[in-house]
Order: structure tokens, then C-alpha cells, then sequence
């Protein structure tokens, strides 16, 4: 069973870089648990996917073997800094690249010192994999694809880490309800914006808990287009690509808010193999 | 002290690909030229900024994106390298730059006096955006005067486009009440593109100019309006019809650095002076600029 896990997990440094601040501290605690979880899997390879990695033009791919370096956030710099020293499974990303052309996605690779990894990906990598005991492959959001196309995206790189036999975990970050909290507000009262996004984002993750993917594609949608949802919730479009038909519902760690926006740690079963 | 005045405005697009043709030494990645329109058209700006003389440069950048508010640069210096996250491959820019802190910090208080939500950016270690870099590098290479960086709160998207525009009009009143307050002479440099539909794949020789041109017709048929306009001087026109042609050519003056020049310069009715127009990977480009102290003497 090369796919050994799948995790999806907030995008947002806040309970990263302030586990103390209470609504945040369940939404730390479930990431520090994702990542004993999947400590106990010993993948070699994490499939990473986050909102925040933003591309224009073409599909890009870290391809960078060793990235390391200091990173602040640029609306959450008060906080403090991320550091970050990952290792990129340059083979299976390289092997991705190739494999995009066949369902007609331009992919491009980037190894240059001093591109700016995205905030998801160093908070999720640190959560998860803080030992850097996986290495990566990391895909940007590429604004113009579509759900499907992500899927196919997260499909082709499975594929490509099955083919060189990998033990393996899919990460999705990002957030669910994207609506956030335009003024100053006391970190201590944070909460989900309005009462509505809270009972939509609260129905998604019962629905993530079917087996029912394509139930879930079409409630995801719903969602996505009354709540502002973080990019149209395709780290979740990568989540599904990436397991395929081994989906088999989803447990929930926590949920919570990030500003107003919501939040939530989730551990998707897996079908047995074959 | 005498009274502060804002002498200039400039609209002063941020495509890297400005940085890479022209081969400045803090740029990693070499080209083989192109875009020499607009290259040749932040020349003739630069001229003016060297007959402006002026004591700081104020530039309000779409990449600098911040959910919570309107940010300031705050720290004395910053440097680093820059690395465009969708073209690393054209720019990689070791920058090192001068804050007026002073300003900023007036800038923030007279924000929040005005009951926007402001904030100070102080740590040292931030990262300075490509647009930001972008646009002092093709304004002034020399980095010899001072700077306040100003984020996008992107509240033209967030809340409905008219409402967000409003919020930019506010901002720009608070600065030119910092700058009036500051007793120094500060160019604004809105650093945006107009028609913003853009193609999706590079060249291989990203400088192949024979690749270029605009991606869009309608696009381009409102550049070169809102650009006729501007020359004319017909500052009340071009805000009127501005929701259209954001809508329309999917403009990036909805980042709202546009609105929040002319607002701090008080709408003022003269005409632009057009340095040069051209096209980066299909996007329109204008650099014009508005001389304050002409107008004034006139």
C-alpha cells in the first residue's frame, strides 16, 4: 500500500505561531496529532498542495533538492518567523512534470535560492514533518485550473510516486470558510465569521465522512460558492485526485476559526489497497 | 517648517520583466533586452524624478497583499533578495532600501484617525514584494531616496469594487495629510498595470518579442481611452467610467494604488504626461506622470 496516508490541514500560520491564543489551540494541537500520525506511517514522500503557493502561468513544482531559509508572512509578520529547512523528492516531482503534458497542463519546475516557499507549506511541513524525515513534492495553485484539473494533477503525481515505489501521504492545505475579520479583533474572542459559514463548513466535513466521492465533489461546490471558501476548496480537489477510489470517509481532528475564517484538521480513510 | 507637498504622481507598472531586460547588477538572471518601450519610457520618468528632486518616494503595491488592513514598511532598512514567485526565472533581485519611518508612522496615524485599519510592518527580517522592488528599481536604480511601502488591503475585491475604491480614496487622503504634515516634497507611484488579461504560457526566450502584443482587443481599446483621457486631463471622466473598465479589461487599477494617488493628489484636472505604453505578456503598461509643481506654476 504505497498510499499510506492523507491529511488536510489550515493554511494560516496562526496556530503555528500562536498555539497559546485559545480558539487556535485545538487547531495546533490536531496538527501536532496529524503529525504523530503520520510519523507512524514512515512514508518517504509527502504530496504537498497548498492554497497559498499561487501560480499564473503554467503548473510550477519545487525542484529544489534542499530549500531552506527564514520566512515571514506577510499579514502575520507581528508573530514572529518560519523557519523552514525541507528535502523535495526531486525524482517523483520530476516524474510529474512529465506526466502533465497528457491531459495537456504545461508543468514547469523551480530551483532557484531564495524562492519564496508559500506560508501553508512551511506550516504544514512543520506541523507534520518537522523532523524532515519525508521528503516533498509540492505543487503550486495555479488560479486558472479548475477542480478537475487539480484532481488530474494529484493523480499523475500519486501516480508517479507509486511508479517509483513510494511509501506515501497526500497533504492538502487550506482553509474552508474564507469570509475573515476586516478590523482589529481580541484573538481571544476569534471565531468563525458568521453563523452561517460555521453550519456550512460544519455540514462539508459531515459530508467528508461518506465514501461517496462524488457526493462530495458536488457539496464541495456548494460551498465553495456561499462561503468565499479558500480558493474553491481545490486542496481538497487534491486530496481526492490523489487517493482515488481508496477515498472512504474522513475524521474530523478540529475545527475551528483563523480569523474569522474557518479551519480544520482532517484524517481521510483510506480503503484497503486492491 | 514649511508645509509638505506631494509634487508628482506616476503610474508605474511592476512587470519584473522591466528589471530583467534592462540587466541591472542586483538582477541574478541575464536577458537579452526587450520590452524596450517601457524600458525607454521609465527613462524619460526617471529624468523627471531627477528634476523633481524629491525627498521620498510613497508606492502603493498590489503584490503586497494583507487581509487584515493598510500596511507600512517601518523598518529603517531592509535587504534581502526578492524572488518573483510567478516568473523566478526573470526575477531575482538582491534589494536593500531606506524606509522613512517617519512618514510611514505618520501615514498609519492619519489612516487610522480616519478610521481605516492600519498597521506598522516592523520586523526585519520581511521579505519586500516584487512590485515593490519592481517599480522603485525602474523609477530610481540609484536607491539613494528614501521610501514608504504601502500594502494592497485588496478591499476593492473583498467588499463590492465601489465601496473598496472608496476605502483607497480615504487612504490617499491620509497621506497627502502625512506628507503636507511632514514638511517634505513626496512623488506617489501607483504601480499598476490597466488592461490586465494576460496570455498563460511563456516563450522559451521570454524576451522573443515577437510574442508579445496585447491579449485581449477590447483590453487594449481601453487603454488607449482611459490613456486619451488622461492626457486630455479629464480626471472626472476617467473616474467615472473607471468601474467599467475594471470590469471590462479586467483592469489591475481595482488593486486600488490608482485610486489612492489621485485621491492624495486631489483629483487634480491636468494632463498626464505619457512617457511611453506597451505590452507585458499581453497586459497593458502605461508610465505617466502628473507634475504637480508645473500645474501649480501655472
Amino acid at each position: 500500500m504505497p498510499l499510506a496516508a492523507a491529511f488536510l490541514v489550515p493554511g494560516s500560520p496562526l496556530p503555528y505561531l500562536r498555539p497559546d491564543v485559545g480558539p487556535w489551540t485545538p487547531l495546533a494541537t490536531a496538527c501536532r496529532r496529524a503529525g504523530e500520525l503520520l510519523a507512524l506511517q514512515q512514508v518517504d514522500t509527502l504530496l504537498v498542495y497548498s492554497t497559498q503557493w499561487i501560480a499564473v502561468l503554467d503548473e510550477l513544482w519545487q525542484m529544489r533538492g534542499h530549500v531552506h531559509g527564514l520566512h515571514v508572512d506577510e499579514n502575520w509578520y507581528e508573530f514572529g518567523d518560519l523557519p523552514f529547512d525541507l528535502r523535495v523528492d526531486t525524482e517523483v516531482t520530476a516524474a510529474a512534470i512529465a506526466a502533465t503534458s497528457a491531459f495537456g497542463v504545461r508543468s514547469k519546475g523551480v530551483d532557484y535560492d531564495g524562492f519564496p516557499i508559500d506560508t501553508g507549506t512551511v506550516v504544514a511541513n512543520g506541523f507534520l514533518n518537522a523532523g524532515g524525515q519525508a521528503r516533498l513534492v509540492i505543487a503550486s495553485n495555479n488560479v486558472y485550473h479548475d477542480w478537475a484539473t487539480t484532481e488530474r494533477l494529484a493523480a499523475s503525481a500519486a501516480a508517479a510516486a507509486e511508479s517509483m515505489g513510494r511509501r506515501y501521504a497526500v497533504v492538502g492545505v487550506g482553509g474552508l470558510s474564507g469570509a475573515l475579520f476586516r478590523e482589529e479583533i481580541d484573538l481571544q474572542t476569534d471565531h468563525v465569521a458568521s453563523a452561517e459559514d460555521d453550519a456550512l463548513n460544519r455540514d462539508l466535513l459531515s459530508a467528508l465522512d461518506s465514501p461517496d466521492v462524488a457526493a462530495i465533489r458536488k457539496h464541495a461546490a456548494e460551498h465553495a460558492g456561499r462561503t468565499r471558501a479558500d480558493m474553491g476548496l481545490k486542496h481538497l480537489a487534491w486530496i481526492l485526485g490523489a487517493v482515488g477510489e481508496r477515498y472512504a470517509g474522513a475524521e474530523t481532528l478540529a475545527y475551528g476559526p483563523t480569523y474569522g475564517s474557518g479551519a480544520a484538521v482532517i484524517h481521510f480513510k483510506l480503503r484497503d489497497a486492491g | 517648517m514649511p508645509k509638505g507637498e506631494i509634487i508628482a504622481g506616476f503610474l508605474a507598472p511592476h512587470p519584473p520583466h522591466l528589471v530583467y531586460c534592462e540587466n541591472p547588477p542586483q538582477n541574478e538572471p541575464r536577458s537579452q533586452g526587450g520590452w524596450e518601450q517601457l524600458r525607454w519610457a521609465y527613462e524619460r520618468a526617471r529624468k523627471s524624478i531627477d528634476r523633481l528632486k524629491p525627498d521620498v518616494l510613497l508606492v502603493h503595491s498590489p503584490h503586497w497583499v494583507t487581509q487584515l488592513g493598510h500596511h507600512f514598511l517601518a523598518v529603517p532598512k531592509l535587504s534581502g533578495k526578492s524572488v518573483d514567485p510567478i516568473f523566478p526565472n526573470l526575477f531575482r533581485y538582491n534589494f536593500a532600501l531606506d524606509v522613512d519611518v517617519e512618514l510611514a508612522r505618520a501615514c498609519h496615524d492619519e489612516a487610522r484617525q480616519r478610521g481605516l485599519v492600519a498597521k506598522l510592518m516592523q520586523n526585519p527580517n520581511f521579505r519586500v514584494d516584487y512590485g515593490t522592488i519592481t517599480t522603485l528599481h525602474m523609477i530610481r536604480p540609484q536607491w539613494d531616496i528614501p521610501v514608504v511601502g504601502i500594502s494592497a488591503n485588496n478591499s476593492p475585491y473583498y467588499l463590492k469594487m465601489e465601496e473598496g475604491l472608496d476605502e483607497m480614496a480615504t487612504l490617499g487622503e491620509a497621506t497627502r495629510a502625512a506628507i503636507e504634515n511632514s514638511g517634505k516634497r513626496a512623488v506617489l507611484l501607483a504601480s499598476n498595470t490597466l488592461c490586465h488579461w494576460h496570455f498563460h504560457e511563456e516563450p522559451e526566450i521570454p524576451e522573443d518579442m515577437s510574442r508579445e502584443h496585447p491579449e485581449n482587443y477590447a483590453g487594449y481599446l481601453w487603454d488607449m481611452r482611459i490613456i486619451e483621457l488622461l492626457r486630455q486631463g479629464k480626471t472626472r471622466e476617467v473616474f467615472r467610467l473607471l468601474p467599467d473598465f475594471i470590469r471590462e479589461a479586467f483592469a489591475e487599477v481595482k488593486s486600488g494604488a490608482f485610486t489612492w494617488m489621485f485621491s492624495a493628489m486631489g483629483y487634480p484636472e491636468i494632463p498626464a504626461e505619457l512617457h511611453g505604453y506597451g505590452t507585458v505578456i499581453g497586459t497593458g503598461n502605461a508610465v505617466m506622470e502628473w507634475d504637480l509643481t508645473q500645474a501649480r506654476a501655472h
